[in-house]
């Protein structure tokens, strides 16, 4: 049969990366079981203060050898009050990989058999969120040194959603042109997706509420 | 050559690279904004336009990360085609992406074979999800349709004879001397800084580990086929292009052997059919997601690891999901190539670039 | 020696004609004298003898004079217009057979499309089996050969769906050859496209550039015999200055790539000049070595050399030399595998990027002329000219012998030499078909390192042939020896070498066996037999048969 990892050894070491990371000041961290269509699998799941940010991501890399750096996501609640009006979410993973070594002039590939994969070989997700007060300018440190694939990432979410790193080095525009105006993060709540709320399709096939001067024309 | 529209800017030295700067971004279409006023169904139609040289990956991604959010369980008929399906994919995707890399060496009679051996996936596909491209194929808690009347013998005979192709192709590339000193010994990269640099799928697997998103993050029924995980033996300098070419012909082998193996598998057997909406093919899902849920699911995505992450909305606008992101492998491989051209020649760079099966629409989102 | 000779002689019906029509011209002008003297006679005082202008002439006799150098004239004329158009009328099959046999090879659709996809019948019938259509049974020969090559071959399957991949329906009346008169269609679009000059271009050398190339490819043909009587010129030194023309082209191309004032442009200039010049020396030491044992720098007695003298193809005596030739002349006319300059993946078009209109057309043209120059020189080296395969063997049988001698004697030498240039040019497209693109400092890397030393190999073993091995024929030891290490040097080239370092290197780590293909390698597995090979992958066959009632959704 196929090999896959199995769940309890996942969950064994979601548990233990979780109960290390508590103990971190600002952070506190659980397993959260998701589903996955059939399979359940864990999620070591860390909500970090955002001054604890640097330390902890230090600590994940060093400590429990988190390698891979996914996705971040940046996410604007106008209405989350005070607390919480800026997210970003980290999704890591740790995938215990090193090189192939080299045998007599051969390299040879690492097969693990993941069934057989315990402990600290795990591989395992996980994700950190970090909330931010209301402000108009919210900032992260940057984590750009640490993992080299947050370096796009980190570009992406400023582009798209105006949270800031900071000591992140080249930051630019990557999505959208280069000549976009300052300030302009079109995934910010404020901006309305044209036709936002309004299914144009069903209530305004004709688009006369667009343009009034063509009502009643057939178009 | 059919990658997609982005730029390249490259500092040469006489015909060396020395510097490398690329530039996206030209089909940005803002699938993330839209998705936040759109359903959980309407929002499939979006993710097959993704990556739409495979679209079956990217709404399968999707999917199981809207039944994360809505805790959905799927039944397993269901995940057997969902499977099929997205195996199917994979092939049709890397046969798209042998077709396009044979030209950008130079072999031009080799696009036409893979894409022919392509049609007869694209048949399939289309067999399953009503069109040849954008199949709009999973539905929230399950598929939609079964398989067709007659579907398991077709999709027999076609993925038997592809396994015959196959080693025609390899003739074609690994018997010829120019494409060896073409591809090997140019484009070399090593495990760890793929890793680090957020590089998975076949482009990692090249580099000589067996990490699979399939097998580590597992979903799906793939525990119960009798599958390995293809990795390739790379060079001791790090894989090269040879290497990643390799890696996604024996890819499309596992797959057509994964095909296979799940018609054989399906509960009830693959020519029973079952009506649209009966339980064994589809779960009832609530249309709204809790307040302050979130969803996310890892996907092993022809290119890479591929990832959409939910945040729910709640009640008051539960129906959508409050922001989409969305993580596509490409947009992280290609700052990452692009490291991987410096010291070679102008003239690797198709080479390169072709090898680790860049796909806009992906990237740009 | 008598030269080879065949009953096209078109110099000689082009200067008879011309000397007949001079001759009747002189015929027919007055043989008189004229007197055209005008006669001043002034008194004796200022000067004593008469002063005569003018003279008296004769116009039959002053025609005379002049009546060689204008035959000359209007024969040179009329055989160079005829030989060009000669050339580009046969140079349409060219195209034609790039095309064709490209989309065979790519299509791949087995040994009988070619077959198939002759005629169509009426009605829409597609690729049907128009053998049975023909009257009294004719094409069942046919019928057979198709099945017999599909079922060894073949491509059709069982199922439809799969088949109707295969099979490729060709549209259209076989008699009518449909796709020959698209290069007609390609060119008259040319010719009404505008003219664009980039403006930073450089205009004086942008315009010259392709002048450069255009001439300097129709030139090569002045000398180029279709026949021994079918040539514009052949001077003592023919083969040099073919070359030499021959080589000024890549001049042209480096005009090009540089005032066009694009980037593109120059790196593809300057790749073309480096590979061009790199494969002229090798290419001219190989012409070199072919004149040595043609003992003729003439190209038409190089081909009598052939087919007269010696009576064995310069190809047997000279395999490598072919070899060579075959490679060089396909980096000069820049095809793949060498085609770097114009790599479409890359650079768009090269350096002819930012040509238009009949410039570009005129400009592909010429590399389609190149191409054939080449095939047709290969011919004339190597593959004996206008001489039939074994023509000589075969006309010294005792009895048959004459007949033969009857039959060869009535096909102009013209037919063996296209015959021999389409057929060269077919393996050419089956290179460019097959192989890819080497990189341009590999290009270079082989050029220099490997054709060059091997040139010069073969221009030593031309001269030990001549000078040692020639008395007037080769006997028969030296062209056995030669051919069998021709035949040996393929062999080893072909042999696939350290069969256990490709396999432990190379291939991946995976559980499945891996066998490389080969012709007639697909088994033509039913359908049962795939549904019984793969249903004994798992045991799981009887437990998935359950009826609905029994299970619950999701288990």
């Amino acid at each position: 049969m196929g090999k896959i990892v199995s769940a309890s050894s996942q969950k064994a070491a979601a548990e233990s990366m979780a109960s290390a990371l508590s103990s971190m000041d600002g952070v506190s961290a659980e397993v959260s079981e998701r589903t996955s269509g059939t399979n359940p699998r864990n999620v070591v799941s860390v909500d970090c203060a955002s001054d604890n940010w640097r330390q902890l991501a230090e600590c994940l890399r060093v400590e429990h050898g988190v390698d891979y750096c996914s996705m971040i996501t940046g996410i604007h609640w106008p209405e989350g009050g005070a607390e919480k009006n800026w997210e970003v979410v980290y999704h890591f993973m740790r995938m215990g990989i090193s090189n192939p070594p080299v045998v007599d002039g051969m390299v040879q590939p690492i097969i693990t058999d993941p069934t057989t994969l315990e402990g600290t070989d795990v591989p395992l997700e996980i994700e950190v969120r970090i909330a931010l007060p209301e402000t108009t300018d919210p900032k992260v440190a940057s984590v750009q040194d640490i993992w080299v694939g947050a370096d796009w990432n980190e570009k992406e979410t400023w582009d798209l959603v105006g949270i800031d790193f900071e000591g992140h080095v080249g930051m630019r525009r990557v999505l959208q042109p280069h000549e976009t105006p300052v300030g302009f993060h079109p995934l910010q709540k404020q901006h309305k997706l044209r036709y936002h709320d309004f299914e144009e399709m069903y209530d305004d096939a004709q688009g006369f509420l667009r343009k009034p001067s063509d009502a009643g024309k057939i178009k | 050559m059919t990658h997609g529209l982005w730029t390249l800017k490259i500092k040469v030295d006489g015909e060396t690279v020395v510097d490398t700067e690329p530039d996206l971004g030209y089909i940005h279409r803002g699938v993330e904004k839209i998705c936040e006023a759109r359903d959980f169904t309407q929002i499939t139609t979006y993710c097959d336009r993704l990556c739409y040289a495979s679209a079956n990956t990217w709404s399968h991604s999707y999917i199981y990360a809207v039944e994360d959010l809505l805790e959905v369980e799927v039944p397993e008929r269901a995940e057997y085609i969902r499977l099929i399906a997205v195996e199917l994919q994979r092939i049709a995707s890397h046969l798209m992406w042998l077709g396009a890399y044979g030209p950008d060496i130079g072999n031009l009679s080799v696009m036409v074979w893979c894409l022919r051996e392509r049609e007869m996936m694209m048949d399939l596909l289309q067999e399953l999800g009503g069109s040849r491209m954008h199949y709009n194929f999973p539905r929230v808690g399950g598929v939609k349709r079964d398989l067709p009347h007659g579907f398991a013998q077709r999709a027999r005979a076609k993925v038997s004879l592809f396994l015959n192709r196959i080693q025609e192709y390899e003739a074609l590339f690994d018997e010829s001397t120019i494409f060896l000193i073409r591809t090997q010994g140019v484009g070399y990269s090593k495990a760890e800084e793929m890793v680090n640099h957020g590089v998975t799928g076949p482009n990692l697997r090249a580099g000589g580990v067996n990490y699979d998103v399939r097998t580590s993050h597992p979903y799906s029924v793939y525990s119960e086929l009798d599958w390995e995980v293809p990795v390739e033996r790379p060079s001791v300098k790090g894989a090269d292009c040879y290497d990643r070419y390799r890696i996604r012909v024996e890819e499309m082998r596992v797959s057509a052997m994964m095909v296979l193996e799940a018609l054989e598998k399906i509960p009830r057997g693959a020519d029973t059919y079952h009506e649209p909406g009966d339980p064994a093919l589809i779960a009832k899902a609530p249309s709204r997601a809790p307040e302050g849920a979130s969803g996310s699911h890892h996907f092993e995505d022809s290119r890479g690891e591929s990832m959409f992450y939910l945040a729910g909305g709640g009640e008051a606008r539960g129906k959508n999901p409050y922001r989409v992101s969305i993580r596509s492998p490409m947009f992280i491989t290609i700052p990452y190539a692009s490291k991987c051209m410096v010291g070679y020649k102008v003239a690797d760079i198709p080479a390169i670039m072709g090898s680790f099966d860049p796909c806009i629409g992906e990237t740009d989102r | 020696m008598m030269a080879t000779s065949d009953w096209l002689d078109l110099r000689g019906w082009i200067e008879g004609l011309v000397g007949w029509s001079m001759d009747n011209v002189h015929d027919a002008l007055p043989s008189d004298d004229i007197d055209g003297t005008v006669t001043i006679s002034l008194p004796t005082g200022i000067w004593p003898e008469d002063i005569i202008l003018g003279r008296v002439f004769n116009l039959q006799d002053g025609f005379g004079q002049i009546q060689p150098a204008l035959e000359g004239f209007f024969a040179a004329t009329m055989i160079c217009t005829v030989v060009f158009t000669t050339m580009m009328l046969t140079m349409l099959p060219i195209p034609y057979i790039e095309r064709k046999f490209i989309g065979r090879l790519m299509d791949r659709l087995g040994a009988t499309t070619t077959l198939r996809s002759l005629w169509i019948g009426e009605s829409g019938v597609t690729a049907g089996k128009w053998w049975d259509q023909l009257p009294f049974g004719m094409g069942a020969p046919v019928g057979w050969l198709n099945k017999t090559l599909n079922s060894i071959w073949g491509n059709d399957h069982e199922l439809e769906a799969v088949s109707r991949v295969n099979n490729r329906g060709y549209h259209g009346y076989w008699f009518l050859l449909p796709g020959f008169f698209q290069a007609f269609a390609d060119f008259t679009k040319f010719a009404g496209k505008e003219h664009i000059v980039p403006k930073e271009a450089d205009r004086t050398v942008y315009e010259v550039a392709p002048v450069i190339i255009i001439s300097t490819t129709v030139l090569v043909f002045a000398f180029v015999p279709f026949g021994p009587h079918f040539y514009a010129a052949s001077p003592e030194l023919s083969v040099v200055f073919m070359m030499a023309i021959f080589g000024v082209a890549p001049l042209g191309v480096f005009f090009a790539g540089w005032a066009s004032n694009n980037k593109y442009t120059l790196i593809g200039g300057m790749r073309s000049a480096a590979q061009l010049t790199a494969y002229e020396i090798p290419l001219l030491i190989t012409v070199l070595g072919v004149c040595v044992i043609s003992g003729s720098f003439n190209v038409i007695e190089i081909v009598d050399f052939q087919a007269q003298e010696s009576n064995v193809w310069n190809l047997f005596m000279l395999p490598l030399g072919a070899a060579l030739f075959l490679i060089t002349m396909i980096a000069e006319v820049e095809r793949i595998p060498f085609d770097m300059p114009e790599a479409e993946a890359e650079l768009v078009e090269g350096w002819w990027t930012e040509y238009g209109g009949m410039r570009w057309g005129l400009m592909f043209a010429a590399e389609y002329q190149r191409c054939y120059a080449a095939c047709i020189l290969f011919a004339l080296f190597f593959l004996g000219g206008w001489e039939a395969p074994f023509q000589g063997t075969m006309e010294s049988i005792p009895i048959a012998g004459g007949g033969l001698e009857l039959l060869f004697s009535l096909i102009p030498g013209i037919v063996w030499v296209l015959i021999k240039a389409w057929l060269l040019f077919a393996v050419f497209v089956w290179i460019r078909a097959s192989l890819h693109r080497v990189r341009t400092d590999q290009i270079l890397e082989f050029g220099w390192q490997w054709l060059l030393p091997l040139s010069i190999v073969n221009l030593a073993i031309a001269m030990f042939l001549r000078v040692w091995v020639w008395d007037g024929s080769w006997g028969i030891v030296a062209p056995a020896v030669m051919i069998l290490s021709g035949i040996v040097g393929l062999v080893i080239l072909v042999a696939d070498e350290d069969k256990e370092a490709l396999e432990s290197m190379t291939r991946p780590y995976s559980t499945y066996a891996v066998t490389k293909a080969y012709p007639g390698r697909h088994p033509q597995t039913s359908l049962e037999d795939l549904q019984r090979q793969y249903t004994a992958y798992t045991a799981v066959k009887a437990a998935t048969s359950v009826s609905l009632s029994e299970t619950e959704a999701g288990s």
